[in-house]
């Protein structure tokens, strides 16, 4: 059975979470610097890691930090910006093989955290301000980052139906920015902004992997001094209630050779609520696995779609709903769709379906124990959702959830938006 | 005369694994890698069959068959269905998953779970080796596959992929789509598909590999036990068919339009010498040749540096190197603002490793970075499994990767330099932005 996590509180304030794993070949360092999703700041916030990874007092330049990473027999760094409800993260995370296959246990993990520490805690500042030519790159970059979401047609019209549907809330907002917030970002206005959030905003270390508690505790200390605030800001929370007025119709036109259809949902079920594993299991019955109704129905009976999925984005109270699709097949597929969700409020569920993703949802609860990655971010979840679930808990939570309760949660949900991306000899549907 | 059936067990002391291989008449090879503290049990089945296998010999009479683009992939799909219907919706029954995929070598079947693993795997067996095709289902099928094939016609980094591998190869299969075209699944019937069966899904032309928390003999002796019932004869050997592939590239360059936000780039050099490679010497060349590459694009190194200040490419520039037994290529690729200025610089940056040498240092360091990536990939029992199953098909081990890495040298890799970064054999792909109205 898995050890427990150990959290403690570094002198600096940083919240060290060690979870204990002797099956792993790895040691996984991952920080995380949490602030609020918000229209004004997330520009500057996704700016951030990769100027940071850019240059440091320690590694000055990639190449350097790259042999480094390298003579650490291949560690894999990546500092990035994620998304979760409507909160913000600015992640860096390092992982390396476990130095017992080379006879340097400890050594391994203090180059490890060294890396991490120097890039977070002590950037590359000149002038009172990061690195001119590194923020002017990183901009470029971040520019083409934002204009390339267009490449990926799925991921680009999931994205859009988010959007247009919380237009007017903070988890509208592309968590890689808008493209008019670059200009107006300085060398010297991004420091101040990453100064004020490491200094008062909650920052937190996941380390995963066979070791001790107390020495990766005495190693973190070392190797993560800077000086940090005494009282951590306290971030809002995610607004996660909405009750649609009427169902929006939003489309897209491009050359394409195959349509996407997404419909974004509110569940009004929060990660805290009662209902949340009722709302999970609905939404694994409906479209989360090969054996779910969608699948079923817009796949295997209709024959109109090569993928048809749901997935919650649990931290906001969203379901989205989504398919490739001739783009002919609209009005045809959105039918079928729309009929699943009125099956499932009707408590028209199959003892095979309702059971079948319970223990589909089970496996992948247990899966998530493999990989140190997935172990984080169900911390991480707790944290930012409010409710902290062990693994048993999520098990016991979803054997005990019955029809009654997905019923329930069903009886909440709305059909908010419906996006279609199409090419110009697609139909004109009626707008409903 | 048939071999015995047989065990073995191999301990790889920098790995810390201990491997169980066993042969099973009539010709199975599984391979149990035992995982302890796992929660995933794994096990993947794959046939030695893909979509690069489109001409073959019928045993014994001397005839040959030449299949449409796309059957192995179709087959793939339509081995999940049976009389009784669905087949994931059995392993579904047990909280596990099951999926499928085809390469252009070989295809793969497999399932997930942490719960009725001998359930699963037997599932897994049984529908695997009883296939069911009817015309009403591969007619369904035709119409799922299209929807796939126009999902990939859409993915602008499928689509300058082909084009590269058009441009590099005349005559050879890997320039096919692996799902084929509207058009060439069109031609598959049941029949055909029951051909294609009975020639590449005889055990002896297939492996399984099984990974988790799990005792090997208990395995061994399910597997025997499940095929022991099915009668099977001894089949002959497979004789792939290729069409002659000429060392020179089909065209120098190919470009077309798409909606992207900058141009795609992909630069091929084709290796015809590695045909004459396989097992250790061919994961050698592989492994040698990846250093190679790294020295000259890795992101420590000068060259990704410059073009990355320069703004030609972004953090996902890549060069990778690729052997298989009938082909082999290297590919350099990612998005670009200007791909002619790429190219220049790509060029003139392989010109002058040739002329100035390697350094040593860089090689050690990539050498080192090499067998740690690979040290962390097994905590994937996925990637294990499905690169064990790939590389033992081209008749080598995956897990002699860190013994055979040990064995490079420098000059080994400034000769694979000059032999397969060789500009005669180069070909480039490019997908430009399509104008767009707002």
């Amino acid at each position: 059975m898995a050890q427990q996590s150990t959290v403690t509180r570094l002198p600096n304030g940083i919240r060290l979470t060690f979870i204990p794993a002797v099956k792993f070949k790895t040691i996984s360092i991952a920080l995380f610097i949490h602030q609020e999703l918000a229209a004004e700041t997330a520009g500057l916030t996704a700016l951030l890691p990769s100027v940071l990874e850019r240059g440091s007092r320690r590694y000055p330049d990639n190449l350097t930090l790259q042999r480094e990473l390298e003579n650490l027999y291949g560690a894999a760094m990546s500092a990035d910006v994620q998304k979760k409800g409507e909160r913000h993260l600015i992640s860096c995370s390092l992982e390396m093989m476990h130095g017992k296959y080379v006879g340097a246990d400890e050594e391994m993990l203090r180059r490890g955290l060294a890396i991490v520490g120097g890039v977070i805690g002590d950037p590359l500042v000149v002038n009172g301000g990061f690195k001119e030519d590194y923020v002017e790159q990183e901009k470029e970059q971040l520019a083409r980052i934002i204009k390339g979401l267009i490449n990926n047609k799925s991921l680009y019209a999931v994205e859009k139906c988010v959007q247009s549907m919380c237009a007017d809330e903070r988890f509208g907002v592309f968590k890689y920015g808008r493209l008019e917030d670059l200009a107006g970002i300085s060398p010297a206005s991004l420091w101040r902004y990453y100064r004020e959030i490491l200094f008062g905003n909650p920052v937190e270390l996941y380390i995963v992997g066979d070791l001790e508690a107390e020495r990766v505790e005495q190693i973190a200390r070392e190797m993560l001094h800077f000086s940090r605030g005494a009282q951590e800001k306290s971030l809002p929370e995610t607004a996660v209630y909405v009750e649609p007025a009427e169902t929006r119709f939003v489309q897209e036109r491009m050359p394409l050779s195959q349509a996407k259809l997404v419909l974004g949902y509110r569940t009004n079920i929060a990660y805290d609520d009662p209902l949340y594993f009722a709302l999970v299991l609905y939404s694994g019955i409906l479209g989360g696995f090969p054996h779910s109704k969608l699948f079923l129905n817009v796949r295997e009976k209709a024959s109109l779609a090569y993928y048809a999925y749901s997935r919650l984005a649990k931290h906001k109270g969203i379901m989205i709903v989504a398919a490739g699709i001739d783009g002919a097949d609209y009005e045809q597929a959105r039918e079928i769709i729309e009929r699943q969700v009125e099956e499932m409020a009707r408590g028209r569920i199959s003892d095979a379906e309702l059971e079948n993703s319970r223990v589909g949802l089970i496996n992948q609860l247990r899966l998530q124990e493999d990989s140190p990655y997935q172990q984080i971010n169900r911390h991480l979840d707790g944290e930012i959702g409010g409710r902290k679930y062990s693994p048993a808990e999520m098990i016991r939570a979803l054997e005990e959830t019955g029809r009654d309760e997905i019923v329930a949660a069903a009886e909440k949900i709305r059909l908010d938006t419906v996006y279609l991306l199409q090419n110009e000899e697609g139909v004109q549907p009626d707008a409903r | 005369m048939p071999a015995e059936n047989s065990k073995k067990i191999r301990e790889f002391a920098e790995l810390q694994e201990t491997l169980y291989s066993y042969r099973i008449d009539p010709g199975l090879q599984l391979y149990v890698l035992p995982k302890a503290g796992y929660e995933n049990k794994y096990a993947a089945f794959s046939t030695n069959f893909g979509s690069i296998d489109n001409h073959f010999q019928v045993d014994g009479s001397g005839e040959t068959v030449k299949l449409p683009e796309g059957v192995a992939h179709f087959l793939e799909h339509k081995l999940f269905e049976d009389e009784r219907g669905n087949v994931f919706d059995r392993f579904a029954a047990y909280g596990a998953s099951s999926n499928a995929f085809t390469t252009f070598t070989h295809t793969t079947y497999l399932f997930s779970t942490t719960d009725h693993f001998s359930e699963c795997l037997e599932l897994l067996l049984d529908f695997v080796q009883e296939p069911y095709f009817t015309d009403d289902s591969v007619s369904k099928e035709q119409g799922i596959i299209a929807q796939e094939i126009r999902m990939y016609e859409d993915n602008p980094g499928w689509r300058v992929f082909f084009d590269l591998l058009q441009s590099l190869y005349r005559n050879h299969p890997v320039r096919e789509d692996i799902a084929g075209t509207v058009e060439s699944i069109s031609r598959i019937t049941p029949d055909l598909l029951y051909r294609c069966y009975r020639r590449f899904y005889h055990p002896g032309n297939m492996a399984l590999f099984v990974v988790g928390d799990l005792d090997p003999d208990e395995i061994w002796r399910q597997v025997e036990a499940n095929l022991a019932r099915r009668n099977y004869q001894e089949s002959g050997e497979i004789i792939r068919l290729y069409p002659e592939e000429p060392e020179a590239v089909t065209r120098p360059r190919i470009s077309r339009e798409m909606v992207v936000s900058e141009p795609l780039f992909n630069l091929g050099f084709k290796d015809p010498a590695v045909t004459g490679f396989n097992g250790d010497a061919l994961l050698r060349r592989e492994s040698a040749a990846e250093i190679l590459l790294d020295i000259i694009f890795g992101p420590s190194e000068p060259l990704f540096n410059e073009l990355y200040e320069d703004a030609l490419i972004d953090d996902r520039f890549d060069a990778g190197y690729t052997a298989e037994l009938s082909y082999g290529y290297a590919l350099i690729g990612g998005t670009t603002r200007d791909p002619e200025r790429l190219y220049e610089r790509i060029m003139s940056a392989v010109e002058g490793a040739k002329q100035n040498g390697l350094s040593s240092e860089a090689f050690e360091r990539h050498r080192r970075d090499r067998l740690g990536r690979f040290m962390r990939r097994f905590n994937s029992l996925e990637f294990v499994a499905h690169n064990y199953l790939a590389y033992r098909f081209r008749g080598t081990d995956l897990f002699n990767y860190p013994a055979v890495l040990q064995q490079i040298g420098l000059a080994e890799i400034e000769a694979l330099l000059e032999e397969i970064l060789n500009p005669a054999r180069h070909a480039v792909s490019i997908i430009h932005p399509a104008a767009q109205e707002e």
